[in-house]
């Protein structure tokens, strides 16, 4: 299946943003908003070198993310990818992961060392475990930033 | 939630993993660092073990603070105090109320946020803030567009609106790196 072009803008396509909208024209304010944003997705979930957490783990632990926090355009967006990368690995490990992305996801103030140490066990690096984090909450990020665009696009339509 | 632990004091934060050190930075590190906020600190030096997010994330953190124009710095701030609250990010709400105070010089607020909670009284533009940045941190899949209206009521634009959905999008993201990589150190006897 072919990838989206690099350049394309995830949240607009998400979103539904006509190019030259008055959406787009504010976004268009906030250059380096809109460019890290994309760089981040990315870095994050297409890096050149994925290190220990593979391509197919990013893609899995972005879709639960995005389903935990009940957005349904990223979901959809983020299991497509999962299934053009061959879908869920159905390993130990994935339990392991998808154990950790709930927490950080829905219950974070109950993290503890021993998560750290769990995902250790699993063969994960410090890299492996920072990149992990940083999805989970990139796409937190992300879903919020998707669901103020939205409104503002559907109040604005009026 | 423990509210008595959050504080207007600096707080320190503990990793669960082994910071990059300036000393064994490789030069993509050390100018993903030197981008940063604090180049020296345990939490960005943290996030380094990861450069390539690093060097995306903090270029955006910057634009969503401090880009000029749009919602006011000091609500900015506001609006991340509020999200790290209800997400109990004891190192978070601290650095940002000590910027809320330094640009308004209202401590008061931030106690009665801490103290009272996130539902405490406050004038008609700062709840309609509050009320919009609790409800997004919480429930980003029940906003509606009439969650909109007050913030339209009090007089923002879209441009002010874009901005705080940014900032409190922003925390739900700070949030989960400082409260899940580490933890905070509280000073002194206000343990």
């Amino acid at each position: 299946m072919p990838k989206p072009p690099e350049s394309a803008d995830l949240l607009e396509t998400i979103i539904g943003v006509a190019p030259g909208s008055a959406l787009s024209q504010l976004r268009a304010q906030r250059p380096d908003i809109v460019g890290h944003t994309q760089g981040s997705h990315d870095v994050l979930l297409s890096p050149a070198d994925p290190g220990g957490l593979s391509l197919t783990e990013r893609a899995l632990v972005a879709a639960r993310v995005a389903e935990l926090s009940g957005h349904a355009g990223l979901t959809r967006h983020y299991r497509r990818l999962l299934a053009e990368r061959g879908g869920p690995p159905h390993d130990q490990r994935q339990d392991t992961i998808l154990r950790h992305v709930e927490r950080v996801t829905t219950a974070l103030g109950t993290a503890l060392p021993a998560h750290i140490e769990a995902l250790r066990a699993a063969g994960m690096s410090a890299r492996d475990i920072v990149a992990l984090t940083q999805i989970v909450a990139f796409v937190s990020y992300q879903v919020r930033a998707a669901v103020g665009l939205a409104l503002l696009a559907e109040g604005n339509a009026v | 939630m423990n509210t008595r632990r959050f504080t207007l004091e600096a707080v320190d934060w503990a990793p669960w993993l082994p910071p990059v050190t300036l000393e064994s930075a490789t030069p993509a590190q050390r100018a993903a660092l030197d981008n940063s906020p604090q180049a020296n600190s345990a939490y960005f030096r943290t996030l380094a073990n990861d450069v390539d997010s690093l060097a995306e994330r903090s270029p955006l953190f910057h634009a969503v603070m401090y880009v000029p124009r749009g919602l006011k710095r000091a609500e900015r701030e506001l609006a991340t105090v509020v999200v790290s609250i209800i997400n109990g990010c004891v190192y978070c709400s601290s650095v940002h109320a000590r910027r809320f105070v330094e640009l308004t010089k209202q401590p008061e607020i931030i106690r009665a946020l801490y103290e009272q909670g996130v539902d405490t009284p406050l004038e008609p533009r700062l709840r309609a803030i509050v009320d919009y940045a609790a409800k997004l941190t919480r429930e980003p899949a029940a906003m509606t567009v009439a969650d909109l209206a007050p913030l339209r009521a009090v007089g923002m634009d879209d441009l002010e609106i874009h901005d705080l959905t940014n900032a409190v999008a922003m925390f739900a993201n700070a949030n989960r790196l400082m409260q899940t990589l580490g933890e905070p150190v509280l000073p002194e006897g206000d343990a």
